[in-house]
């Protein structure tokens, strides 16, 4: 496919889907719609002009949810008069005092550094935009964002609690603490957020606040 | 000026669609280098790669997931533990585990080994029946599913610290564990322009 541009500016107006990697012309959507791939039927973009007020509150109850999920114990279990209990925290120092370092780091980077960091780069971005204030800052924490995205294994980490769990039951009684109801409620937070908001439509949203702001 | 759509390429950062000005390109928006390995092309990948099977051999071979009870030790390794697990009745986990530990990391080898000899050896030879991107992507995705096994096994070892049962890792949590980290960089640095549509 051969397209004609005056500049390169100009190829603001295309999209390269990031599954199969077909050009696409944008269009200008209404709000609360989105652009799928006519390749493969992935999202490209989508339209929401609440979209920093909206990430703002989410990003806010995610960091809520991150708290309390970390707080408290995740799992607690109980073998005749004995009984232990587990939260992220005391699951990464226990690995990282039994000598198991390398793993220890590992998951702790995954379950808990890399989701903590997305949510307040989440955070930071949006209550800069929303106050139209640090333009370098926002281009810096969009940067670190595609580096650190890929790297946030919370959902992943649900997944293994669960089947962790299932394992258990057999063998021990087993409860759930309270963190466990947080950290799914962190993970569908989430989810629903690197589904939704894409970097690509970030960096547009950024563009737009400050060129607005220098007229 | 006409552009063709094979000159354009997507920056990986900021998605911004720049023209592929060759051996360094510096996205217009974000101002970062797109894969500035300049003197490479699938070297980095292939050594990423490689170090991943080879951290993937001892990962199966050494004991995932010792149990301590009354003093009497068994251990598994993540294959015995699929088994186990499979006598035992519980036919999903089982399952689970063995699509994650097993499938996956082989899958995404072979998916890797796949792309890489296809653009090194035979060029940009037109194979219509496998989308290369399409293959790219699916690796990039499945790959850091087959955490799941390290994570159960640090959830285990982190619980279980009774005065009568009492788990503990082997070696093969830390190789697995580097063997994923290794063929997550291994999708990573592998250059996408080199796949080419026709």
């Amino acid at each position: 496919m051969e397209i004609e541009i005056q500049s390169e500016e100009e190829l603001d107006n295309y999209t390269i889907c990031h599954r199969c990697h077909t050009l696409h012309r944008n269009k200008v959507l209404a709000d609360g719609t989105k652009a799928l791939c006519t390749e493969c039927g992935a999202v490209l973009y989508q339209k929401n002009r609440a979209l920093i007020k909206n990430g703002l509150a989410l990003s806010i109850s995610g960091l809520i949810f991150f708290a309390l999920a970390n707080l408290f114990p995740l799992i607690k279990v109980q073998l005749v008069s004995e009984e232990q209990s587990i939260s992220v925290l005391s699951m990464l120092f226990g690995l990282i005092d039994g000598g198991y370092y390398i793993v220890g780091f590992f998951v702790g980077f995954l379950v808990f550094v890399f989701p903590l960091m997305v949510f307040m780069i989440y955070f930071v971005l949006f209550l800069a935009l929303r106050l139209r204030k640090g333009r370098e800052l926002s281009r810096d924490l969009l940067i670190l964002l595609a580096f650190v995205l890929p790297w946030n294994m919370s959902d992943i980490f649900l997944i293994s609690i669960l089947v962790a769990l299932v394992k258990l039951f057999g063998m021990l009684e087993v409860q759930m603490g309270v963190s466990f109801w947080n950290f799914i409620a962190f993970v569908a937070l989430d989810l629903y957020m690197t589904r939704n908001i894409h970097i690509g439509e970030l960096w547009e949203l950024r563009d737009e606040v400050y060129r607005r702001k220098q007229q | 000026m006409r552009v063709d759509s094979k000159d354009l390429l997507r920056c990986p950062v900021c998605e911004a669609v720049n023209l592929d000005k060759g051996k360094r390109n510096i996205c217009r928006r974000c101002g970062r280098r797109i894969y500035s390995h300049r003197k490479f092309r699938t070297e980095k990948s292939w050594a990423y790669l490689i170090a991943a099977i080879i951290f993937y051999i001892p990962a199966n071979l050494y004991p995932m997931l010792i149990i301590d009870q009354f003093g009497i030790k068994t251990s598994s390794t993540i294959l015995g533990g699929v088994i186990e697990l499979w006598e035992h009745g519980s036919y999903p986990i089982a399952v689970i585990i063995l699509v994650a530990s097993i499938f996956v990391p082989i899958f995404k080898f072979l998916m890797l080994i796949y792309l890489l000899v296809e653009v090194e050896y035979y060029g940009f030879r037109k194979d219509k029946k496998i989308d290369k991107f399409k293959v790219y992507y699916l690796a990039e995705i499945i790959g850091p599913w087959s955490m799941i096994d390290v994570f159960v096994v640090a959830l285990l070892v982190g619980l279980i610290h009774l005065s009568s049962v009492e788990m503990i890792t082997g070696f093969a949590s830390t190789s697995f564990a580097v063997s994923v980290l290794l063929t997550i960089l291994a999708a990573k640095t592998f250059d996408i322009r080199v796949i080419k549509k026709d």
